[in-house]
This record gives structure tokens, sequence and C-alpha cells, in this order.
């Protein structure tokens, strides 16, 4: 039987299946969290209208969309999409 | 594994925590002036506030090995108020040669509004006059990436202003550049929710390099704690970083920013990768 050498102290980088493998549980938790929440929203009086008209459930579609479609830099993609884009105040 | 925390809120914290950051390992922290959850009546507030930030956590912390350093201003938050603002500016002049005051921290803007900018600029000149170390609140959501913008615009045209002594904070993915290509210090601030988190500040670490960032907990009296430091470097060292990278984060980075203070005595370790 061949063993792999495995150091605890000094592991070595883990490449993209070691990574998925071990973040794929809490990339589902996070999903089925976000899900959760609309499905509470909806449930509550007035929902299924706010869920319609609110621009931050819209800006949530806008990063999902994002989620879906961008090849890289996700994150910074979705950093600017709940950022303030209007100019400095006049001095 | 010794650690420093650059960036920690103690007078918002329990003994307790002083406890559990020792058994962590950390020997080292400096604590800015900041937003105490309530707009403070008067300028003898801060007076107060200062004498804890430089007397009694110094005192607290060093109970347990750890060695305390301070900040002083007026936070962002309450620079709304101009004319209180420069009556607590007033007070800090006199402090600025106590042997735990760093520099002028953490100042910056909150909601990004005309006073508050009137407010900082006048927070840097004091430093400049003084040739103080400066650590910057950037804000926080959506409003971080365009307050980030005019700080360090404000930053760069003010050219008594050494960029290597200042670091500014609560750097995310969107804005880390905006720090340090200009050649200023970047700090991560890590938070179990609503910011950036161990998962997310090891990213940034990897995406973009460890020189010049200072990771940090914040620690105040909202939901943050110590371990968040911590945590960090346990999510780094699990996808295979090496101690000696770890240590040059954690440790020799903030001994390198906060040295730049005279006041400062906890040294590089040694044993970290050197800085590029």
């Amino acid at each position: 039987m061949i063993y792999k050498l495995f150091s605890a102290y000094n592991p070595p980088m883990r490449n993209a299946q070691e990574t998925l493998d071990q973040t794929f549980l809490e990339m589902r938790w996070r999903c089925l969290s976000l899900a959760a929440d609309l499905d509470r929203i909806e449930r509550a009086d007035g929902g299924p209208t706010l869920l319609a008209t609110d621009p931050r459930i819209a800006r949530l579609r806008q990063a999902m969309a994002i989620l879906l479609h961008e090849r890289s830099s996700r994150a910074v993609a979705v950093q600017n999409l709940f950022s303030d884009q209007s100019p400095p105040p006049s001095r | 594994m010794r650690f420093i925390d650059p960036h920690i809120h103690c007078v918002s914290r329990t003994t307790d925590d002083y406890h559990f950051m020792a058994r962590c390992g950390v020997v080292g922290v400096s604590e800015p002036a900041f937003w105490a959850g309530y707009d403070r009546s008067s300028a003898s507030s801060f007076a107060d506030y200062f004498r804890h930030l430089t007397v009694v956590e110094p005192a607290r912390a060093a109970r347990y090995g750890i060695d305390h350093y301070c900040w002083l201003c007026i936070n962002a938050k309450e620079a709304e108020n101009v004319s209180l603002s420069r009556e607590v500016i007033a007070l800090i002049p006199p402090l600025l040669d106590h042997p735990r005051v760093l520099g002028i921290g953490e100042i910056g803007l909150n909601k990004n509004t005309r006073n508050e900018i009137t407010i900082f600029e006048e927070q840097v000149d004091l430093a400049a006059r003084h040739d103080q170390l400066i650590l910057i609140h950037t804000p926080h959501l959506e409003d971080k990436h365009k307050g980030t913008s005019i700080i360090t615009s404000i930053l760069k045209n003010d050219r008594r202003i050494r960029p290597q002594r200042v670091l500014i904070d609560h750097c995310e993915e969107h804005t880390i550049r905006l720090a340090r290509d200009a050649g200023f210090w970047a700090g991560l601030t890590v938070y179990p929710v609503t910011k950036v988190t161990p998962q997310r500040a090891a990213d940034v670490l990897e995406t973009f390099g460890p020189q010049m960032i200072c990771v940090n907990s914040a620690s105040d009296w909202g939901e943050s704690g110590p371990s968040n430091l911590t945590d960090t470097y346990l999510e780094f060292r699990r996808r295979g970083h090496t101690e000696q990278e770890a240590i040059s984060i954690f440790h020799d980075n903030p001994c390198r920013f906060l040295g730049q203070s005279r006041k400062w005595k906890i040294a590089p370790s040694g044993m970290g990768v050197p800085p590029i």
C-alpha cells in the first residue's frame, strides 16, 4: 500500500478539488440560508409585493447573476454592485 | 506563534478576552479611539476616554503580558459635530508625547459628509504638524468605496504625508488597491458576520499578496471578538501556507508599521518571510 506523505504542521497547498470538497457543505448551507430568508420575507404580510419592488432585493438578484455569469473577481464585482457610486460632496 | 492585534477596542472587552488573547499568543495590541455606541455630550467625556486609553487599558493588558498602545482622535461619526470635534482635537497635542500614544486614529469618514471631511482634514493636519503615524477608519458597507476614494485623495494631495506612515483600515476586496497602490498600508478587519470573514481575509491575502497588510479583529462592542484574528491565522494555515508566512503577516507586518513609532517596543521576529 502506498501512503501519501502528509504533514499536519505544513500541509501542502490544496488544489481546486480539495478546496471544493472542504467548502461545498458550507456553500450549500449559505445558499439554503438565502433561500430561506427570501421564503420568510415572502410568507410575511406584504411579502410578495416587497420582493417585487424593494431595490435591495433587486440588487440581490443582480448579485446572484454575477455569481452565475462572472468568470473571475466575483467578490469585487459584488462589492462594486453594493457600493454608493455617487460623486463626493461639493466643497 | 505570537500575534499582534493592531486594531482592537479593548475598552469594550471583558477581562476574559484578555485572558483568551494571552492564551492564544497575542503579545501586543494597539487601540484606536472610536465611537462609544452613543454620541458623547461634551469634550470632557473624551478627556476621560483618553485617560482610559493611555492609563487604564495598558494596565489591564499588562496583567496578561500584553503590551498595549493607543491612538487618539475624534472618531468619524462624532466628527459630524464640528464644534465638539474642534474642542476634542484641542485636547490631543499635550498627550502626543505619552509613551502609549502611537499617533492619530482612527480618523476617517462614516457617511462621507462635508462636515466629516472638514474634521478629517483638520486631524490629518494635526498629524502632519506633529509628525504622527495615522490610522484611518474607512466607512462600512455601501459607503466604503466612495469614502476610501475621498480619503486617499486627500492624503495624496497633502505633500507632508508619507504614505508608509498611514494605515488605511477596514479594506475589502474592492478597496485594497486604492490603499496599497498609493503606498499606504492596508488593514483587514475580520468580523464573524456582515463584513470580512476569516475565509475572505485569507482570500485577500492570497489574491493581493501579504505585503503591507495588517490583519486585525476590531473587537468592538458589536458582534466581534479577538478570536477572529486567530481564526484567520488558522484558515490561512490550513490552506497550506507556512508558519513563516503566517509570522510575517500576523506578527511582523504590524511590528513594521507600528515600529515606525519609537514608542512601539516589539520588534519583527526575524523568523517570517522578508518583506518584498
